[in-house]
């Protein structure tokens, strides 16, 4: 009897700006749909363990993207001309996600996402409220500069090995040798200059200071960090944090800025009870059998919480 | 007693203890068969020389040699900085090289060929975690 994972994989196609992009995802699970964003230079398999846990998988419907360039999404086809390197936008990022979503006919996701697919949470807060119904922004802040660097794509520098070594003491020394080093194998992975392009977005193009307060508060927003996350301290999420309406800060200790592939069993500890949370308050969703959280949680969190929220309609790019 | 040794302590004895630990090391044979720099490390004002072939330590020396023919990279930091560096579980921001040197952060500076730096960074990053086991 073979041993499967859970996972099951697919290819979609989404259509976005007139270009047709073969898109690879994973999925498990049935529920809410939620949508996993990748880091960085990275693809879905950093969710394999949140795939595979039937204590998240049966109430979500539990769905990992390779963004474009990223895994098993190949490029669109005239990337090989393109006469700029590639540098990830908060635009196409943003609407390329809710495409995603669209293409999958998903009705009101939550969207987690973490580092990139973390900061990439607040412009989806801010133009498409209307279309999500949470938000889990892991190690995401509204400003994360000193990522966008030439080493990290240079020929005379081994990609794979520099990008993943670069981002190697971004995780805990508590977290497990075994998932540190898988971690590090996804990054040596990635296609060339895609880590940096991307830390185009996340250094440069994402700088929400301004626009975090424009944020209705329609959406719940969990924003959670890791102490050892240095690219995103938790003083500058708990600071992002202080700036948006309906939204919750939770630092996590002796984990750092791969929650959920560097210590799948340290995130969990944090990650239920905001699932258990975001499962009560869906009140058409939730399964009969569902009772609300009860009993002392385990982290302190600061809310940001407030009664009467402004309501805006949605705006789009 | 603390667990580990403080560096301010130190003296290119401790130095030469580390150098024998990155030469007894089977994987940085591997993955540092083509480090070849002399870089320095810097700690406080004291620069320690460290002249690397083929992933092993060839040479430490607390003053330039003539027969090093300079350095390439200098990677250097106050005392308080490599002492947290090289606790067996170092606290948050002070974990990893890149870590400290972060224009975040600050607590280390990466001077002169960084090129040589950023080639060479797997197998340095290895390196200087043999230092948590000195």
């Amino acid at each position: 009897m073979a041993n499967h994972d859970p996972i099951v994989g697919r290819y979609v196609y989404v259509t976005y700006a007139g270009k047709e992009y073969r898109v690879y995802y994973e999925e498990n699970g049935q529920g809410i749909p939620m949508v996993c964003l990748h880091t960085a230079g990275t693809d879905g398999r950093e969710y394999r363990h949140q795939l595979c846990d039937p204590d998240i998988t049966k109430n979500f419907r539990v769905i990992a993207l390779d963004l474009p360039r990223h895994g098993k999404s190949i490029p669109h086809q005239d990337f090989y001309k393109e006469e700029e390197e590639y540098k990830l936008t908060s635009k196409f990022y943003s609407e390329f996600v809710m495409a995603f979503c669209d293409a999958l006919d998903l009705h009101k996701p939550v969207i987690m996402g973490s580092s990139m697919g973390g900061n990439i949470c607040l412009p989806i807060a801010l133009n498409f409220e209307n279309d999500v119904s949470a938000l889990i922004a892991i190690e995401a802040c509204d400003h994360s500069p000193g990522w966008w660097i030439d080493p990290l794509h240079h020929p005379h520098i081994h990609g794979g090995e520099v990008c993943a070594t670069a981002v190697f003491g971004l995780m805990a020394p508590q977290s497990p040798e075994e998932y540190r080093w898988e971690t590090w194998w996804y990054y040596a992975q990635g296609g060339p200059g895609v880590f940096k392009g991307d830390l185009h977005f996340y250094s440069h193009d994402h700088d929400f200071r301004d626009l975090c307060r424009k944020i209705s508060g329609k959406v719940p927003i969990y924003l959670m960090t890791g102490e050892y996350d240095f690219a995103c301290t938790p003083e500058m999420t708990e600071a992002t944090g202080a700036k948006i309406r309906n939204s919750e800060t939770i630092i996590m200790q002796e984990i750092g800025h791969f929650p959920m592939c560097e210590n799948p069993e340290v995130f969990k500890k944090y990650l239920m009870p905001v699932l258990a949370r975001i499962v009560d308050a869906d009140r058409d969703r939730r399964p009969s059998s569902h009772s609300a959280p009860s009993g002392r949680v385990e982290y302190n969190f600061s809310s940001n919480r407030e009664d009467s929220l402004s309501r805006k309609p949605s705006s789009r790019w | 007693m603390t667990r580990y040794t403080k560096l301010t302590e130190l003296d290119v004895e401790w130095v030469g203890k580390w150098a024998r630990k990155v030469n007894d090391d089977k994987v940085l044979r591997v993955i540092g068969r083509f480090f070849d720099a002399n870089f320095v490390i810097g700690i406080d004002e004291q620069d320690y020389i460290i002249q690397v072939r083929g992933g092993k330590i060839e040479m430490v020396s607390n003053e330039i040699h003539a027969n090093m023919m300079g350095w390439q990279f200098a990677l250097r930091a106050p005392a308080s900085s490599w002492n947290k560096f090289i606790e067996p579980v170092p606290p948050p921001m002070f974990n990893d090289i890149w870590a400290m040197a972060h224009p975040l952060h600050g607590n280390l500076k990466i001077e002169g060929d960084t090129k040589i730096f950023w080639q060479n960074l797997r197998a340095l990053t290895w390196m200087l975690s043999l230092m948590r086991q000195v």
